[in-house]
């Protein structure tokens, strides 16, 4: 297994941030797990990204986020991005790199300065795209993909940093139902291989389906923490979303074992 | 790969002609060694000149994820033409700086001021906003703020014959009075920023993807940011003073590039360097092609091949939609 870092779970506690002199999150504590999958739930406007950002360094916040027993903010950007990775729901990237190109990117942190491509660098950027089912198409160049095959680079580019904290902004969100499905997959195998991420998501069957924990924020404010089977239960989704939950109400989806489910 | 030894080809061919071609005539003996002498400097310096703007535009279209950048758009160009006018007329007028300080290296270290006076309010906008969008405000601010401050030079030194010539001489853009003193003086700037420039590459290539995902790759966006700029600011400073105000070549230069040598800075820069001083030493030939009575500026011939050539590139990046 890949994991520079070895396992480093990530905690984070009274959390604030304040963006243009508005209080957009309040007081927001969470531990994720190395082998846990934790998912930040809540409507529209709850502050799901503005967390997840906060976590990793990318925003201003007030409280305390450690990384392993590091406080996060004691630590420079490179040592951060060591043991954290943030996959963005899309990428700005509008360049014409190419795919191993772009994945080569998440080998930065580990970069000397003068020194081209090592084999470790080689070894990670081909076990990334292996890993993330993106090795085919390691010569496309990336604004020319789809949508749920840029994903699947970006979190490809992710884990060639070999950071051990995974953090995915909305991973599935305009995929279709195979690409989301290979996705939340793909995540289950990290979780597997002890890596500890963090994911915000939409869809809650898709949370119930693939996280361990959920945290559900309204308006800035935690308003239910715990195993996902409990986080999304009847009370708390209608007091956040005002929708009554109906167990096994939709329909369902499964990988099919044939080739048209393959990646 | 094919694209160097293309460029070095180029190069030679370049060169060859930048010796031979002239008014001069080389087959006097008395004159000839005088002649090849002066076109072997003027070669350097459009070479040098043409590596610095290129080099330029690939690291601000680079840092501002915008391929209409260029060095001008923060400013530093117009500063260090201004610098440098502003030394020609000091010296032309009242002769200051000359009894300590010989006249060829007047006009660089004007234009070496200029241009990192326009980076140090620059910076200073920097420490009141991080914000992309106001730095490029600024820049445009300041190009048009040493704009107004170089037209007023050349009014002042309007009133002096020679002087007048000299400085518009000298905004207009030419290599044709660049000696070795001057040279001495920039080679060294610009060599040094060029191999800084490249150090700084793998740092660019992150800020593709925007400031958010370089930050989240382990970038240190304002290191990156604030070093990119005063290496920028260097090589303007250090082609000004040798070649004056000459436009277009790190707009084109990179453009022309990106089908060859990729995206990815380590790879474009010692391209775009290459290719840059190739088009430079090219425009300077052209420049004692066209026949008229005195040359024609430098920054003239840039901008005839230039202009039209950014627009195609332009309209065909429209149809790739591959810019921001």
């Amino acid at each position: 297994m890949r994991n520079g870092n070895g396992h480093l779970g990530l905690r984070a506690r009274g959390v604030s941030v304040t963006l243009g002199g508005r209080t957009v999150l309040h007081d927001v504590g969470l531990e994720a797990k190395p082998g846990e999958v934790l998912a930040l739930l809540g409507p529209n406007g709850a502050g799901k990204s503005t967390l997840l950002k906060a976590l990793a360094g990318l925003l201003p916040y007030e409280g305390e986020v450690e990384i392993g027993d590091v406080a996060a903010a004691s630590l420079s950007p490179r040592a951060r991005a060591k043991r954290i990775s943030y996959v963005p729901q899309r990428s700005l990237l509008r360049s014409a790199l190419s795919v191993e190109e772009v994945v080569a990117l998440g080998r930065y942190v580990h970069g000397g300065s003068f020194g081209g491509m090592s084999k470790n660098d080689r070894d990670a950027i081909d076990h990334a795209l292996e890993t993330a089912h993106a090795d085919v198409l390691r010569g496309r160049i990336f604004t020319q993909l789809s949508v749920g095959e840029q994903q699947r680079v970006l979190l490809a580019r992710a884990l060639a940093s070999d950071a051990p904290i995974l953090l995915l902004d909305e991973p599935t969100a305009a995929l279709d139902v195979g690409e989301g499905m290979a996705v939340l997959r793909l995540i289950r195998t990290l979780a597997a291989r002890k890596h500890t991420l963090v994911v915000v998501l939409h869809d809650l069957a898709d949370a119930r389906s693939t996280t361990d924990r959920a945290l559900l924020l309204k308006d800035g404010r935690v308003v239910e923490q715990g195993s996902t089977a409990d986080v999304v239960s009847a009370d708390p989704i209608r007091a956040v979303y005002g929708v009554k939950l109906i167990e096994n109400a939709r329909i369902g989806f499964e990988p099919d074992s044939g080739p048209a489910g393959a990646e | 790969m094919r694209l160097y030894p293309l460029l070095f080809l180029l190069l030679l061919v370049a060169g060859v002609l930048a010796v031979l071609v002239g008014s001069g005539d080389l087959t006097d003996p008395g004159l000839r060694d005088t002649f090849l002498k002066l076109r072997g400097y003027r070669l350097a310096a459009a070479f040098l000149a043409g590596a610095a703007l290129a080099v330029g535009g690939v690291v601000v279209q680079g840092l501002f994820r915008n391929p209409l950048a260029s060095p001008s758009v923060l400013g530093t160009t117009a500063g260090a033409s201004f610098g440098g006018q502003l030394a020609l007329l000091t010296y032309g007028v009242a002769g200051v700086g000359s009894t300590f300080i010989v006249p060829e290296m007047l006009v660089p270290i004007g234009c070496f001021v200029g241009a990192l006076g326009a980076l140090a309010v620059l910076l200073l906008f920097l420490r009141v906003t991080q914000d992309l969008l106001a730095l490029l405000l600024t820049g445009f601010v300041l190009s048009a703020l040493f704009l107004s401050l170089s037209a007023f030079v050349t009014s002042v030194a309007q009133e002096t014959w020679e002087l007048g010539r000299a400085v518009v001489s000298f905004s207009l853009g030419s290599v044709s009075g660049t000696g070795p003193r001057q040279l001495a003086f920039a080679l060294p700037l610009i060599a040094v920023a060029l191999v800084a420039c490249w150090f700084w590459g793998r740092s660019l290539d992150l800020l593709l993807s925007g400031e958010e995902e370089a930050q989240s790759m382990g970038a240190n966006v304002g290191a990156v940011r604030w070093w990119s700029a005063i290496w920028v600011s260097v090589l303007v400073a250090g082609a000004v003073s040798v070649g004056g105000n000459v436009g277009f070549v790190g707009l084109v230069i990179p453009h022309t590039l990106r089908p060859f040598a990729g995206t990815k800075h380590r790879r474009l820069i010692p391209a775009a360097a290459l290719a840059g001083g190739i088009f430079l030493v090219g425009c300077d030939i052209v420049a004692r092609l066209i026949p008229s009575r005195s040359e024609i500026p430098l920054g003239v011939v840039t901008g005839l091949i230039g202009a039209p050539l950014f627009l195609l590139l332009l309209i065909r990046l429209r149809g790739e939609r591959a810019y921001a």
